[in-house]
């Protein structure tokens, strides 16, 4: 791992990360933006500031997206750097609810059973209690509901006669809140590898550890990601559908640092460069199409994390009778950020909203997106107003296309 | 050699208080409740992470502490804090995006930072007289986006225009690669609203050019932020061109661009923009944004030509070419799709941005020569450079001769800050001595505040500080700048050094 004390000194204090930045341009403070906690992080290295009082508030308010890297001239690492200086806080002072919170949302039989209690809890929000205890404000996020589970084979009843021959096997990663919250995504995903050709060998896996590494784990976070390396081993694609898992899988040479990880990170693809490399585009021409003005937005840890944009819109693209329209401000985080929008609701609740006015103005009627996290969040927003946008995974839209 | 005032003050040019840096502990105990109190909680920043976030701007050699940091919602809170600072004698400078060059916005004496940044909307734009009214904590380039649907554009471009508010642009004069052809910010500045160093609200100026009273405005427009705080600008829109041609040329010798450019100029064209690269940042703009170029190239040159008409354009581009071959470039790549033309743009106004590839500090200098004197100046930044052994690499408006030597090191190390302070006074004073500037679009600052006097006879300094009173006869609006007039200037400078890292 390169030392944190090179990564800050990357930082050449130019200050072009400003402008992107969430946080900064709804606060106005360079306290909240990437350059002021590059030099927060760099002075309490050095031993100028203290890491819980002088520090901390302000990373706690990064949103992690990463849209400052993008933005970076100097190439500095933002997302390495604040990996390395929340693990040094929670390290050196841990929050045993903060921590208690992730185990809960990353193990899915616990998720699954917290949230057939929450039914029988009153309001339909994060209970107020949790919400004031991990953030000191008012709850701004909906429990999620648990869906109806989806029994049977994934690819019962699809055409066998339109269907290409099985080319190979690939690997699904099935996550932890993902599998829980969104198996009717993981359905969708494998209907459309097996439209080009490749079928998922199922394998018992856990946590990728991407919230860990976000929030201040990284030994934890290593543990899961060895132990991921393991399971899905030898040489088979690794397909994820969930940005933010992908993005820390694509850096486990960086995380693990080992070969083995490195080597791992080559073979993990997000579905929509897997799915746009291997022919989908071609099949898409066949399908029946959907008649829809469908939007796009940008994933963070697509974007941002991975440096994928144009794979997703050229798939959503090809759908045909279908309408595409760009969404201003796609790249802006929408809030929703990992566990963003549990510690810290005020922000996260501003930049839904922002997010959400854009989305009413394509006047499209539905938006895609490619990350279990915002897919929640902005579905929230859509709920609130009527419901009459609806939010999917571009999976669920893409499947759609071809089955209606 | 210690870095200290070259001349002793000049007295006369403001009268003469006691420059003292403003101290939290002997000053005002409830300085940050105060400030809560007039402009709430969510507006002020206080503690040691504020006091180092705001430390210096994107000049970060010199650096000193803010007491506090306020970040007003409007026009009449910039006020408020501004006379609780009058009334308290605290020093406060106006700080926008923080990406000046010079330290322009370092809180040179301490006292509290007044912040524009959340002072950034459009409040009018009126496009049939091509004009629009706007705060000033707005990033430039949003202001031509909000126009760009009709065909107008705000046309100061500092490299920074992407994050640089308008502001600051005020403040700086700042001009940009098109400066070229359309002038600097003082040129599309109609009209003011300031808080004035009292805490006044005026306005001067109007929604037009050309008024009967001094032009006030002009005067402003290049303060660097010790005349006030303006809080809301009229300015003036341009009609974006309707054709545009971009070219990138190579040379495999310095020599060969920038007699290049000095023959451009010499023919009787003006491009639009036309820009200079040397081998230095090369190494740095193709690793950020893949520009290519071929090989054995010591600096390019990205000349655009813009006009309403195809065939002036092209004959403009026509006679560059010439030029360019002339002096046996090695190849010329016109842009051939807006797309290119964006990515070189990028290369371009990214490319200092793009230096932390090489080292962990930079410092840009910014100085101003004869376009003629565009090869022997360049020879001599870069022995100036190997003689200091620091790293050099130039990318600058070579079309209005205004240089842009970016020094690259390492600033944990002091003897290298040292050299880097020295090698950028010796380039100054060279310029001067081929009738040029100490500055060209980036201010005085405190950065170059020593050098005035050697452009500057005494009685310059003392006019420039009559016209300085008129607004400012005090010492806390942006203390410390542009004019060397100050006591205990020497010591300042070094306390402002050893804060750095």
């Amino acid at each position: 791992m390169k030392r944190v004390e090179d990564l800050t000194a990357q930082c050449i204090r130019c200050g072009f990360c400003l402008e992107d930045c969430p946080t900064f341009t709804e606060t106005g403070s360079e306290l909240e933006s990437p350059r002021g906690r590059i030099y927060l992080v760099r002075s309490a290295v050095e031993g100028k500031l203290r890491w819980q009082e002088d520090v901390k508030p302000h990373l706690d308010r990064c949103l992690g997206c990463r849209a400052c890297e993008t933005a970076c001239p100097s190439g500095v690492q933002y997302g390495a750097i604040l990996e390395f200086a929340r693990d040094k806080i929670e390290q050196e002072k841990p929050s045993a609810l903060k921590k208690g919170f992730l185990a809960g949302t990353t193990s899915p039989t616990i998720l699954r059973t917290q949230l057939n209690l929450a039914r029988l809890l009153p309001g339909k929000r994060v209970p107020g209690p949790l919400s004031k205890l991990l953030s000191g404000e008012t709850a701004e996020a909906d429990l999620p509901t648990l869906p109806t589970a989806l029994k049977g084979d994934p690819l019962a009843g699809m055409d066998q006669a339109s269907l290409p021959a099985v080319k190979g096997e690939v690997y699904l990663l099935e996550g932890c809140a993902m599998r829980v919250l969104y198996p009717h995504v993981h359905w969708a995903t494998r209907r459309l590898l097996r439209r080009i050709g490749y079928v998922v060998r199922e394998v018992p896996q856990g946590c990728c550890g991407a919230l860990h590494a976000h929030n201040g784990y990284l030994d934890e976070a290593k543990k899961m990601g060895n132990s991921l390396v393991q399971t899905l081993s030898g040489d088979l694609p690794i397909v994820v559908n969930s940005a933010g898992c992908g993005s820390t899988m694509k850096e486990y040479g960086h995380l693990l640092e080992t070969e083995a990880g490195a080597e791992f990170a080559k073979r993990t693809f997000d579905l929509s460069e897997f799915l746009l490399q291997n022919g989908l585009q071609e099949e898409l021409a066949k399908a029946k199409g959907l008649s829809q003005r469908i939007t796009y937005h940008d994933a963070c840890h697509l974007s941002h994390g991975q440096k994928i944009t144009e794979a997703p819109r050229a798939l959503l693209k090809s759908i045909p009778n279908a309408e595409y329209v760009e969404l201003p401000e796609s790249l802006t985080c929408c809030g929703s950020a990992g566990i963003y929008n549990v510690v810290q609701p005020k922000l996260a609740r501003r930049l839904l909203n922002r997010k959400w006015k854009h989305v009413e103005s394509t006047q499209a009627t539905v938006v895609a997106m490619g990350n279990p996290g915002c897919h929640g969040w902005i579905a929230q927003a859509s709920r609130e107003t009527g419901g009459r946008i609806e939010v999917v995974h571009t999976a669920e839209l893409l499947e759609r296309a071809f089955s209606g | 050699m210690e870095r200290s005032c070259r001349v002793a003050p000049i007295p006369g040019i403001v009268p003469e208080p006691d420059m003292k840096p403003y101290d939290p502990a002997a000053g005002i105990t409830t300085l940050s409740q105060d400030l809560i109190r007039l402009l709430g909680e969510e507006s002020v920043l206080a503690g040691q992470s504020a006091e180092r976030a705001y430390d210096c701007d994107a000049y970060t050699v010199d650096r000193s502490r803010p007491a506090a940091v306020v970040l007003p919602n409007n026009t009449e809170e910039v006020a408020k804090v501004v006379r609780y600072c009058v009334k308290h004698s605290i020093p406060f400078t106006a700080r926008g995006a923080g990406t000046g060059l010079s330290g322009g916005a370092l809180p040179a004496l301490g006292g509290v930072v007044i912040s524009t940044k959340r002072l950034t909307k459009i409040l009018e734009i009126d496009l049939p007289n091509r004009r629009m009214l706007a705060q000033t904590g707005i990033a430039n380039k949003k202001l031509s986006d909000a126009v760009k649907h009709a065909g107008l554009h705000f046309a100061p471009d500092p490299s920074s225009q992407t994050v640089a508010t308008l502001g600051g642009n005020i403040a700086e004069n700042a001009g940009g690669p098109h400066t070229l052809k359309y002038g600097v910010t003082s040129n599309h500045v109609l009209g003011v609203t300031m808080v004035d160093p009292l805490g006044e609200i005026v306005t001067f100026g109007g929604k037009h050019f050309g008024g009967p009273e001094f032009d006030f405005v002009g005067l402003i427009c290049g303060s660097e932020g010790t005349l006030g705080i303006v809080t809301e600008a009229w300015i003036k829109l341009t009609p974006l061109p309707k054709v545009v041609r971009t070219a990138l040329a190579s040379f495999d010798t310095i020599r060969g661009a920038t007699e290049t450019v000095a023959g451009i100029i010499a023919k009787g064209t003006i491009p639009a923009a036309l820009e200079m690269m040397d081998s230095g940042i090369l190494k740095a703009v193709s690793a950020a944004f893949g520009v290519t170029y071929p090989v054995g190239t010591q600096a390019l040159l990205l000349i655009e030509c813009d006009g309403d008409d195809v065939a002036t354009v092209e004959a403009e581009m026509q006679a560059v070419r010439e030029v360019c071959q002339s002096n046996n470039c090695l190849d010329i790549a016109m842009a051939e799709t807006e797309a290119d033309r964006a990515k070189l743009w990028t290369a371009r106004k990214k490319g200092v941005g793009a230096m932390g590839r090489l080292a962990p500090s930079i410092v840009t200098h910014d100085g101003v020569i004869p376009r003629s004197k565009l090869p022997e100046m360049l020879d001599f930044v870069y022995r100036v450079a190997a003689d200091a052994k620091v790293g050099v690499a130039n990318i600058f408006h070579a079309g209005d001769g205004n240089l842009h030597p970016c020094f690259y090191f390492d600033d944990r190390d002091p003897e290298q800050v040292k050299n880097v302070v020295e090698a950028g006074e010796a380039i100054i004073r060279k310029c001067l001595d081929l009738g040029g500037s100490v500055t060209g679009e980036h201010g005085v600052g405190v950065e170059k505040i020593d050098l005035m006097p050697l452009m500057f006879s005494e009685a310059d300094l003392r006019m420039q500080g009559k016209a300085k009173a008129i607004f400012n006869d005090g010492t806390l609006c942006n203390p410390c700048k542009i004019l060397p007039n100050q006591k205990s200037c020497v010591e300042h400078k070094m306390r402002w050094r050893g804060m750095a890292w």
